[in-house]
């Protein structure tokens, strides 16, 4: 019996071993891309070629270079597309965070066909591609004048809400009525009650559905590109494409410096804001 | 404080969609269907049917039933939780159907504490009154006062979750008593609690309901809760009352079957007997035994005009005694013993009586002394009876008692 429970145990291990082994393979192709960028942003733009994956020699190191360059070269202030996609970021997060954790809680709370329907089309829209609507749409952001970085925002909102509204509903079912219940007997109207009661409960969810936004929006290159003006407004991403010197040669080098400077925002709000989203803030509400 | 009047209350859910009938697999018979015992209307579902009570001020009391009855129904009316299809709720003279929770001057415990889990225990006592605008030296004072009361200020600064069960119902109590509510209402704050806790908060309620003054309403399913909690009780089923009155006064003259069997731990014995009547005297006939009958039930059996008839009779366990071999033993039942459970200061024993089962209560002393050794074993044969004084006689038709069914049982006030 013993025996046989050890030689379970060594089936068992050696499975974790295989497993482990495929997976440290899965990472490393998953983040070999990354490596490149980073280990290219310091090479000289001839040498990114040639020994794409060599780390920097004393012959191919180019120090600071790469990001001077990225950010002078070119025809447009790269601050200025700094700020475009970070008050693009900020506010479309900001509005997808508070109208559908608004609207989630609504769907959530009130059981009728309308928030049923409003429900489905949400989840409707996460299989829709952008790809399907681009063009009319930006004819549409067009027409109604949402062609500029302070009204992109709104068009976010939109492409923003089905996922965010999903996850949401989700997390809101879980709180239990009670509470509510108890915020309104307390003394809590309605919209009270879903500002000091569920926000914060729903702090977690909060955190997880942003850090999605904020990935895609700041990423985004497609719809600012379709919609805004790019001649006036350009958004990292746009700025990064239109990285061309003299006769349309592309300095790879200065591009990968810039792509480094672009992604470390995230990371360092994801790192930043990972701890909450483990967090368990609704433990010890309620019994169970 | 306050007066609390319910008249004619009805709660009615409204008929939704018939849901699809799953197909049974083949080969599968296919689902019973659940039936419930309410009522169902044109308009729907009845969960609480003409509901009248007047809860006096600082008065506790207690709504108690099976699961399904319609008691947290009837309280969440009371809070404003659930709208009233008919009927009038009053607090203190005042009107509050259409009233909003918040208006009603009223506080909640809830059976799974709804404490705010991101606020501490002193921000969640606090809540309501900075709602309120309270003063927060006030604030400060009253949740301090509130702490001391309840035994959580070493807490006051903790985060629900790391509180225990005991102490997360403890917060909640606090939280409704902070703001001094005219009406104070419970809805099985102690089901969640282990058997040992339940035992100390129930003392503790007691204990609270003496500090401070105001009306309490209370709902459980546990009739040991409600027989020790409440000034008085309301016994319902399948939304409709059964019977409102003190504790001792449901315990003596239980209106029908049902609360006779749902008050009392363990529950009432019942058999088929017969009500004799010879001229103006009535006796009971119950396993060929005749029973008679003392005068204040003749009396009371005369005055309601019952006639001879075949009836339900009811003896309470601890009111069934057995034969201990000294003197008449013509007018004894008999049975089996089949299960003999060892209580500590009882034994119940479950006697097997032409195939039902009867529980009686001995004091353990008594089986140590008074019964010879062994007499009372699983298997042996005994004799028992119970006095006409405490037995109960209920219609077999109508389930009522037939003591008291011209008598209003449905009290609207005492």
């Amino acid at each position: 019996m013993a025996e046989k429970a050890k030689g379970g145990l060594e089936a068992e291990s050696k499975g974790l071993i295989v497993l482990s082994v495929i997976l440290a393979i899965i990472c490393i192709i998953w983040v070999l891309p990354m490596v490149a960028v980073v280990i290219n942003s310091f090479k000289l733009n001839t040498f990114v070629k040639t020994e794409t994956f060599a780390l920097p020699t004393a012959e191919s190191f180019a120090g600071w270079d790469n990001f001077i360059k990225g950010v002078t070269l070119g025809n447009y202030n790269f601050w200025l597309a700094t700020w475009y996609s970070a008050f693009i970021t900020i506010a479309s997060s900001a509005l997808i965070l508070l109208f559908t954790s608004m609207a989630a809680w609504y769907i959530a709370r009130v059981d009728s066909i309308f928030c049923k329907v409003v429900y489905f089309l949400c989840i409707f829209s996460m299989v829709v591609p952008f790809q399907m609507v681009m063009f009319t749409l930006s004819r549409t952001a067009t027409q109604l004048h949402l062609d500029t970085p302070w009204t992109i925002p709104i068009i976010y909102l939109g492409f923003g809400a089905g996922l965010a509204i999903f996850m949401f509903v989700g997390f809101v079912k879980s709180i239990p009525l009670e509470i509510e219940e108890a915020a309104a007997i307390d003394g809590c109207s309605p919209v009270r009650t879903f500002f000091n009661v569920d926000v914060p409960m729903l702090r977690p969810t909060m955190i997880s559905v942003g850090i999605l936004e904020i990935m895609w929006v700041w990423n985004d290159y497609l719809l600012p590109y379709l919609v805004l003006d790019v001649e006036k407004y350009r958004t990292i991403p746009i700025f990064i494409q239109y990285l061309k010197g003299s006769y349309g040669t592309v300095d790879l080098g200065a591009t990968m410096a810039l792509i480094l400077l672009a992604i470390i925002p995230v990371i360092v709000f994801y790192l930043c804001a990972q701890k909450y989203i483990i967090e368990g803030v609704a433990a010890g509400a309620v019994k169970g | 404080m306050a007066e609390v009047v319910l008249e004619h209350i009805e709660k009615i859910y409204p008929n939704t969609e018939p849901k699809k009938k799953k197909k049974p697999k083949k080969g599968q018979p296919a689902e019973p269907e659940k039936k419930s015992n309410l009522k169902i209307t044109d308009e729907g579902v009845v969960a609480v049917e003409d509901f009248n009570l007047k809860v006096a001020d600082r008065e506790f009391v207690v709504l108690v039933g099976p699961s399904g009855c319609g008691k947290s129904t009837t309280l969440r009316m009371v809070a404003g939780l659930e709208s009233i299809t008919r009927g009038t709720l009053t607090i203190d003279g005042v009107e509050m159907n259409d009233v909003a929770p918040k208006d009603r001057d009223i506080a909640m415990v809830f059976q799974n504490y709804a404490l705010y889990p991101h606020m501490t225990v002193r921000d969640n006592l606090a809540f309501p009154l900075k709602l309120r605008k309270v003063d927060p030296a006030e604030i400060n004072k009253k949740v301090e006062e509130a702490a001391q009361i309840l035994g959580i200020t070493q807490f006051l600064d903790r985060k629900p979750k790391a509180l225990s069960g005991g102490q997360r119902q403890r917060v909640a109590i606090g939280r409704a008593i902070v703001r001094e509510p005219k009406v104070l209402l419970m809805d099985e704050p102690l089901s969640n609690l282990d058997a040992k806790l339940r035992n100390q908060m129930r003392a503790e309620i007691i204990k609270l309901r003496q500090r401070i003054n105001t009306t309490f309403m209370y709902v459980t399913h546990d009739q040991t809760e409600a027989m020790t909690l409440g000034d008085r009780i309301v016994i319902m089923k399948d939304g409709i009352v059964q019977q409102i009155g003190t504790p001792q006064d449901v315990y003596d003259h239980p209106a029908n079957i049902f609360v006779s069997g749902f008050i009392g731990v363990p529950q009432m014995n019942y058999f088929n007997a017969d009500l004799k009547k010879d001229g103006d005297t009535y006796s009971v006939l119950v396993e060929g035994v005749t029973i008679e009958l003392p005068e204040d039930k003749q009396q009371r059996l005369r005055e309601n005009g019952v006639e001879a008839q075949p009836i339900t009779l009811g003896a309470r366990p601890e009111h069934v005694s057995i034969y201990d071999g000294k003197g008449d033993q013509s007018h004894m039942l008999s049975g089996v013993v089949d299960v003999s459970e060892m209580m500590g200061s009882e034994v119940h024993l479950h006697l097997n009586v032409d195939g039902q089962d009867v529980i009686v209560i001995v004091p353990t002393t008594d089986v140590n002394f008074t019964f010879e050794k062994g007499a009372l074993d699983v298997g042996k044969t005994v004799k028992f009876t119970f006095s006409g004084a405490v037995v109960h006689l209920f219609s077999k038709e109508t389930e009522e008692n037939l003591e008291y069914k011209n008598q209003e049982q449905h009290t609207f006030d005492l």
